[in-house]
């Protein structure tokens, strides 16, 4: 019996922007056993409206302060719920749950795509790589939200050193246009490496189909994290599936990440 | 004073009422991760075809007020890889371990019971003629009296596992099947599978499951399965396993009182992984502080 139903006591809540919000947690099991790509699945409160927990990715980890932080955007009912709760109130969980990304190896590059809340896993795995000395300038960071206001964390990875491209969908701040536009136009000009590189990506599903695409097209080594609704979390009720070249696979239990190349999206 | 949880269905005696229902507890392995599996009643697997199925297009559930719904397409191993790959994990617990069959033909569901057979790991045999998501079979043999008849008496010439009759509420009189399968050898019956729903995505203008329609089960559906319980249970005399949105004891209680002599914790699993083995811990305390000795004393005990 490893897996448990977690209290977490919440210790902040942070509206980061319109709509965005970080909650840190305090539960010394999670920030132990917790790796880049593994997802917690919450109850909102103890009522059946809503009923269903919510999957969230576990965004960052302190170790020693024994919290890790989830990020999200106020999409329905249960992140509105999730967004007026207190610091100081009990929050069920089941984390971790899920698989994990596998590391690049010290001397291999690393390229990073997110789009909007896709950031949440991905900064975490940024994170991890830097706190085991990674070179900042072997990392590449595409960040793409619909507007300059959507932007997150934007000062953080500046003040790492990693490389850091940016798009907005209507031009208010960096490149004009979808975050994958930018990559591609990057990777055709052979101004991103493929070979001793590993790639991720996380957002929407519209942009990690496209991701796909690519990945398949230029042979790229590269890791999606994918978003469902999940009834069970763990595996069990078999709801959550992606189509894959092998097959549906449950994104709860044989992901949420998985192979971008493998992996078939509509 | 320890009260008596016992129940027995056929030969086949269970610590206590509280059972898992198919399709929400995967092959059993999942949730062994969160409690002991040995202080359930018993665990239902599944459905199992004679073939391996992919199941429907995603997205395959959605969550509905108190409730969700679901068509997952009974998407399943197969009986041959269940055999091989699932049952030795079953086979190692002390709970009692009903595999649930379902099929598209009378031919399908009599040649996986055949291949169940002498299986040492199973208990009992759940026979599913309620799936109201799959084309072929599954409800149209719960839909019709004589349909059910000939399913479960085929099942009952070809096969020495307890069954369990479970029965969908999409049917104009559900005493009336639980009549017919009575009658064709049935042991137990179980009732009720889920609701046939729909939601839509009023922004695409799209169902929100792929399949269209699915079943629906939660809290939503609670009274609906009081209901056919009550009903179903007052005129056969073969025990009723009671489900539909039971979430805790006290639910689990209202089924037995309406005459359930077991229940089944289907979504509740999903909102609560212990879910099930808190209404076992429940159902002991209840009946302490009623100073109930049998559980068996409560039920069908409603006072109309």
């Amino acid at each position: 019996m490893n897996q448990r139903n977690e209290e977490g006591l919440l210790l902040s809540v942070e509206n980061l922007g319109e709509k965005l919000f970080r909650l840190k947690i305090y539960s010394p099991e999670i920030a132990k056993k917790a790796l880049p790509g593994n997802f917690c699945h919450l109850r909102v409160n103890e009522s059946y409206s809503p009923l269903l927990r919510r999957a969230f990715s576990i965004h960052q980890v302190e170790t020693e302060k024994n919290s890790f932080e989830l990020l999200f955007k106020v999409v329905g009912p249960g992140t509105q719920i999730l967004s007026e709760k207190k610091p100081g109130e009990k929050i069920d969980l089941l984390a971790p749950l899920g698989n994990s990304f596998s590391f690049p190896e010290k001397d291999e590059n690393t390229v990073l795509l997110a789009g909007g809340m896709g950031i949440a896993p991905l900064f975490y795995l940024v994170s991890s790589l830097l706190e085991k000395k990674f070179d900042p300038q072997k990392i590449s960071f595409f960040f793409g939200v619909k507007k300059k206001d959507e932007y997150l964390l934007v000062n953080d990875m500046v003040s790492t050193g990693i490389r850091l491209h940016l798009a907005t969908e209507d031009g208010s701040s960096g490149y004009k246009g979808m975050i994958t536009e930018l990559f591609f136009q990057e990777l055709r000009a052979r101004r991103l490496k493929t070979k001793r590189t590993r790639f991720y990506a996380c957002g929407p599903n519209p942009m990690l189909k496209k991701v796909s695409e690519i990945s398949r097209k230029f042979k790229l080594d590269c890791q999606i994290s994918l978003e469902s609704h999940m009834p069970c979390g763990v595996g069990a009720c078999i709801g959550c599936v992606v189509n894959t070249i092998k097959g549906y696979k449950r994104v709860c239990k044989d992901g949420p990440v998985f192979d971008a190349r493998e992996v078939i999206l509509d | 004073m320890i009260p008596d949880l016992s129940v027995k269905i056929g030969k086949v005696k269970f610590s206590n009422p509280v059972l898992v229902a198919s399709g929400t507890f995967g092959y059993g392995e999942e949730y062994g991760a969160f409690f002991d599996l040995n202080k359930l009643g018993g665990i239902i697997t599944k459905s199992i075809t004679l073939n391996p199925r992919e199941g429907h297009l995603p997205p395959r559930t959605c969550e509905t007020p108190s409730g969700m719904l679901n068509a997952i397409g009974l998407a399943n191993v197969g009986v041959k890889r269940f055999i091989q790959e699932k049952l030795p994990f079953l086979r190692n617990l002390k709970t009692k371990v009903i595999v649930n069959v379902a099929g598209s033909s009378i031919d399908e569901y009599v040649e996986v019971v055949k291949r169940l057979e002498g299986k040492k790991g199973i208990d009992l045999l759940e026979i599913n003629i309620s799936c109201p998501n799959v084309k072929q079979g599954g409800i149209t043999f719960g839909s019709d009296p004589k349909c059910a008849y000939d399913c479960i008496k085929a099942v009952r010439d070809n096969s020495t596992y307890p069954i369990i009759a479970k029965l969908s509420p999409n049917v104009a009189d559900i005493v009336e099947i639980a009549l017919a399968v009575e009658e064709a050898g049935a042991d137990a019956i179980s009732l009720i599978n889920t609701l046939v729903g729909m939601a839509i995505d009023l922004e695409a203008k799209k169902p929100r499951l792929s399949n269209i329609t699915g079943g629906l089960s939660g809290p939503a559906i609670k009274p609906v399965a009081l209901a056919m319980v009550w009903k179903t249970a007052s005129k056969v005399k073969i025990p009723v396993i009671g489900l539909g949105g039971i979430m805790n004891t006290q639910d689990a209680l209202e089924f037995i009182l309406a005459g359930a002599s077991m229940i089944q914790v289907g979504t509740g699993n999903f909102v609560d992984p212990e879910c099930s083995v808190k209404i076992v811990e429940g159902l002991k305390e209840y009946c302490q502080e009623k100073k109930i000795k049998k559980i068996t004393d409560l039920v069908g005990k409603l006072k109309t």
